[in-house]
């Protein structure tokens, strides 16, 4: 069937626009591009695109109508040849247009309202003001410098928090930005709107014409290269999770604040920008096209991101990790809801998946963390004694670790929902404690017993360590200084102080009390029995009734009690200044009474023989000031010295 | 204070696990029992694999579908290792010889699985962009009638494509303008030049990896089977066996699928398991093996870097083919030679399909490995956190 006449006059027409622009045959079609050149050109090349297209269906169906001849034959194969002419110029100026817009992220002008790299505020009130810093114990592998760390990270999380409800306004600096005021996902027009309609033009045309999987390739290739740039800027590496476990942990920690950082702006900026592009250009022009496109686009790069985060919960457990990862595991959670819209199509459920597994991954994680933690403490091996029964470093670290943990209350109050496998389990295993959940715990929270619990093992290896104390009153001390940290660490903190609860702090300052007791049982009972009466009558002597031999014996020895004491106690510990008062005043209370009372009945009997100052050293206020010089941690040069008036 | 006189605690743990090891002596014949029966299945598992890969009709050897039972047979014996491992045994009893070496072995040589688990799942897209490409060249074919139009689509297409699967090793930035043979413009044009499609190609392979720079998967392969050493004379019954049976399956899955699958770096990809022949469940692993390695060296002679997977194979074969027949095109067609290109284009359609039911599942299940292997480990690392070493390093 010939056309008639008067229509071959465009077909014609649009075969020689379309012919014109072949670049396989001219060196200007080779070196020129339509959409680069004045607009009238782009709109002739698109209707003659057009033009062809319909001829195209036209002799399609009428070639299904009849037993096509072999000239309408030869005219389809002829517009065919055109129409792919056409398709594979089209190709290239799409590329060619997508390629002059792919500039990456400004990720400098995306603020999300926390700069990882801008943290500079200084408040370190996790930390221990008592610590000297000079505390070295070879045979623990603890890192001290961990609790200025852990205040770091306290003050990066406070940081944190306080971005939910930031403003939008900061990150409004390009004029190209909009928002959806639903959520914190904010895109960004990546591709000026001009350009997005020269794109949708081009792609409703290769759509039409059947080649559309030409567009996606095309889309693509040149979308994932621009999201890989915008990865390299953001700091995202390519790393495995050999990489991951290999990295030092300060080099990780680094790492992992970028990432988060990283994580908010893919998801709720670049990630939903493409998929915001993919709409622009693709929206209605058939089936899930737009989706096909991101999901080709994201889905690698996605992945990738996601990767990281699963290195990390797969890596070694160690307590410190407990605290990023618990951070890693927020940002994620924060982020979950906005991941469920940018992947909401079904062909990028994969993605979404993957999302939820990790955070359950990094919540498994943080529970295996805490279980370690509680092994770590129970195990802790260092056997050489703290130098005058002060807190152990290991002491300082637990509470330092646990009052951090009360801060992420929040989280790990929905992680840790077991309590804690307490020495029941092993029955008469003497290798851990029994703690037995009696009615003051009941209606705690799991993580609330796990702290206890901690705090129950921490004691348990403390009395461990107090064991290799030579001396059972200093073993005493060490322990009444470690429980009274405890004590005082628990109150520090309110949410600790909440969680802890005032049932077992009552326990707790019963027990440093009863230190107390014991190590002034151990210390004074044998000094002040050198002041008792008994031995010193001589009975059958009605002189006086009293043995000078003996009394002399018992100030001597007496004396050499007291002077080894004074020497070997100013030399220990008690760094709490208020407990360390009470110590003395407590010491003083039982010491100078009982002196003064013996030197009442007896002084006499010496006084009346030779060199009573022999026998007779101390005034009780020489005694008075002998013990101020307990627990400060120095060794007494001098001999008590005597009372100078008299 | 609690009396705690049990300075001697460590020896006193040590005593009561021992009770405890003794009093399972009970079971130690059903522990050769039991791993007489893991022997067995192994063996019989991988039977099946060797007799399914004789398939000539496309779902033999290294096809999509044969690698989807490999990973399958995977999970069923990696379920019945740990079952063999970790049930009723004492914890304690990892944390010494010969397990206290060779559980620690096992898990190095699993993260290096998770991580081909990771670079064979990010490179199945290449595999997939493979499958698109040939699509293209599958749709323009089939229409009819048949004219210049359609072919030279076709042959844009396959040309794309074959520089895919014809890129060496090493190197990506190759590319000859001979693909773009069809609107080829010169270098020097203003924006979009071949150079630019040719780095872009370049890039989708670079994008394509997923590991850090220098991360390669056949030194991954190399690692985790450099230490792979069958346990001899009184070990071989010992819980050392299924570990090394375990490990054997797993540096056998994961080289497997590197070969098949183009992931980042295989460069010097092994080509020999260290697996001594006598042991009876490893027959069919190493006759495995043989026909792959063998497959592979072939391959390697043509120096491509597609990988073995059957389907990538036979597209390649079509692709050659429909290529000539594209180069040789006039219009109108000689029909007996349009017959022909029929058949391969209809086979290449079949191929395209397989591909496009099967790489999302393989996909879906190498993640399923990812998952168990990182479950198994958490299991062990979990139990020997309870059995608690003392010497452990603290915080």
């Amino acid at each position: 069937m010939e056309p008639p006449e008067d229509k071959r006059t465009p077909l014609d027409e649009a075969e020689g626009i379309i012919l014109r622009w072949d670049s396989t045959a001219s060196e200007e079609a080779r070196d020129k591009m339509i959409f680069d050149s004045d607009r009238n050109e782009v709109d002739r090349y698109l209707q003659a695109v057009d033009e062809i297209q319909r001829s195209l269906s036209s002799a399609t169906i009428n070639s299904n109508d009849e037993r096509s001849s072999r000239s309408s034959n030869s005219d389809e194969s002829s517009l065919n040849s055109t129409i792919q002419i056409a398709m594979a110029r089209l190709e290239d100026e799409f590329r060619n247009i997508l390629l002059s817009h792919t500039a990456p992220l400004e990720t400098e002008s995306i603020s999300l309202g926390s700069d990882p790299s801008s943290s500079t505020h200084s408040h370190g009130q996790v930390d221990d003001h008592e610590d000297e810093g000079s505390v070295h114990d070879q045979g623990l592998n603890l890192n001290l410098n961990l609790s200025l760390k852990l205040a770091q990270q306290r003050e990066e999380r406070d940081e944190a928090e306080g971005e939910g409800g930031d403003s939008v306004a900061d990150g409004a600096s390009s004029s190209r930005s909009s928002y959806r005021s639903t959520s914190s996902i904010r895109e960004i027009d990546l591709v000026p709107s001009d350009a997005i309609y020269d794109l949708r033009c081009i792609a409703e045309r290769m759509i039409a014409a059947g080649y559309l999987r030409e567009c996606i390739q095309v889309y693509g290739s040149v979308r994932k290269s621009a999201v890989d740039a915008s990865f390299r800027r953001l700091g995202i590496e390519k790393l495995s999770i050999g990489d991951v476990q290999r990295l030092e942990w300060d080099q990780l920690e680094a790492k992992i604040r970028r990432w988060i950082h990283a994580a908010k702006v893919c998801v709720r900026v670049l990630f939903a920008s493409e998929k915001k592009l993919c709409e622009q250009i693709f929206e209605n022009l058939g089936t899930d096209i737009d989706d096909a496109c991101f999901v080709e686009t994201v889905k690698g790069p996605a992945i990738q991101l996601f990767n990281l985060f699963e290195a990390i919960s797969i890596s070694r457990r160690s307590p410190e990790k407990l605290f990023k990862i618990l951070d890693l595991h927020d940002a994620l959670m924060v982020l979950i809801p906005d991941i469920d819209i940018v992947f909401e199509a079904k062909t990028s459920e994969s993605i979404r998946i993957q999302a939820a597994e990790i955070l359950s991954r990094l919540a498994e994680a943080a529970r295996g963390i805490l279980s370690e933690f509680e092994n770590a403490v129970l195990r802790e091996p260092s056997r050489v004694p703290v130098p005058g029964g002060t807190i152990h470093p290991l002491t300082r670290y637990v509470m330092n670790y646990i009052s951090l943990i009360s801060d992420y209350k929040q989280t790990l109050i929905e992680l840790i929902v077991s309590k804690p496998a307490t020495g029941t389990r092993y029955g008469s295993d003497p290798t851990t404690p029994d703690m037995e959940f009696a009615d003051e715990l009941e209606g705690k929270t799991p993580l609330a017993l796990h702290l206890i619990w901690v705090i129950v093992i921490l004691q348990f290896n403390l009395d461990g360590k107090s064991k290799h104390y030579k001396d059972t009153s200093l073993a005493h001390l060490f322990m009444m200084n470690n429980v009274h940290y405890i004590v005082q660490k628990v109150k520090g903190s309110p949410e600790l102080r909440e969680m802890i609860g005032d049932d077992y702090l009552k326990k707790l300052t019963g027990k440093f009390r009863q230190a107390a007791t014991n190590y002034q049982r151990a210390t004074w009972v044998r000094v002040l029995y050198c002041l008792r009466d008994e031995g010193l009558h001589v009975s059958g002597s009605f002189s006086s009734g009293v043995s000078k031999s003996a009394l002399r014996e018992r100030f001597k020895s007496f004396n050499a009690m007291f002077e080894d004491v004074h020497r070997n106690q100013a030399t220990w510990l008690v760094p709490d200044a208020q407990l360390r008062e009470e110590l003395r005043i407590s010491i003083s209370e039982k010491l100078l009474p009982a002196y003064r009372s013996f030197l009442g009945r007896f002084r006499a009997h010496i006084e009346s023989g030779k060199h009573p100052e022999n026998y007779i050293k101390y005034s009780v206020d020489d005694l008075e000031t002998a013990v101020l010089d307990f627990f400060e941690g120095y060794p007494v040069s001098q001999h008590i010295r005597r009372r100078s008036s008299s | 204070m609690p009396a705690t006189d049990n300075q001697g605690s460590f020896l006193n743990r040590i005593s009561i696990r021992r009770n405890q090891v003794v009093s399972m002596d009970g079971n130690h014949e059903q522990e050769l029992e039991d791993l007489e029966l893991f022997q067995k299945h192994v063996a019989d598992r991988f039977a099946d694999l060797l007799s399914q890969s004789e398939d000539t009709l496309g779902d033999g050897l290294l096809s999509i579908s044969w690698l989807r039972k490999l990973l399958d047979v995977f999970l069923c014996c990696e379920a019945e290792y740990k079952a063999i491992l970790l049930l009723g045994r004492d914890p304690s009893q990892i944390s010494k010889p010969p397990l206290d070496k060779l559980v620690p072995e096992f898990h190095d040589r699993v993260v290096k699985a998770l991580d081909v688990c990771n670079a064979v799942s990010h490179a199945v897209e290449t595999v997939r962009h493979y499958q698109k490409l040939a699509e293209i060249a599958v749709t323009a074919l089939e229409q009819r009638p048949i004219g210049d139009g359609q072919v030279r689509r076709a042959k844009k297409a396959l040309n794309s494509l074959m520089i895919l699967l014809e890129e060496k090793e090493g190197s990506n930035h190759k590319l000859t303008e001979r693909a773009w043979s069809f609107g080829r413009r010169s270098a020097n044009a203003t924006t979009s030049s071949s150079k630019d499609r040719a780095t872009s190609a370049s890039q989708f392979r670079s994008l394509s990896w997923s590991m850090s720079r220098g991360w390669s998967a056949a030194k991954q392969i190399q690692a985790m089977s450099s230490n792979l050493v069958a346990p001899r004379g009184g070990e071989s019954s010992s819980p050392a066996l299924p570990v090394y049976i375990m490990s054997t399956i797993t540096v056998f899955v994961m080289w497997a699928l590197v070969a098949a699958i183009p992931c980042q770096e295989r460069n010097g990809l092994l080509t020999h398991l260290p697996v001594p022949k006598q042991l009876g469940w490893a027959h069919s692993i190493i006759a495995l093996q043989e026909k792959i390695a063998e497959e592979w060296k072939r391959k390697k002679e043509k120096n491509r870097l597609a990988g073995l997977l059957e389907e990538t194979q036979r597209i390649e074969k079509l692709g050659v083919s429909l290529i000539e027949f594209a180069d040789s095109f006039q219009f109108p067609p000689d029909a007996d030679r349009l017959e022909e290109v029929a058949v391969q284009v209809a086979e290449l359609g079949e191929t395209c399909k397989k591909m496009d039911e099967g790489l999302m599942p393989l996909q879906q299940q190498i993640r399923e490995v990812f998952h168990r292997i990182v479950r198994s480990r958490t299991e062990v690392l979990d139990l020997l956190d309870q059995g608690g070493k003392v010497t452990a390093p603290i915080m």
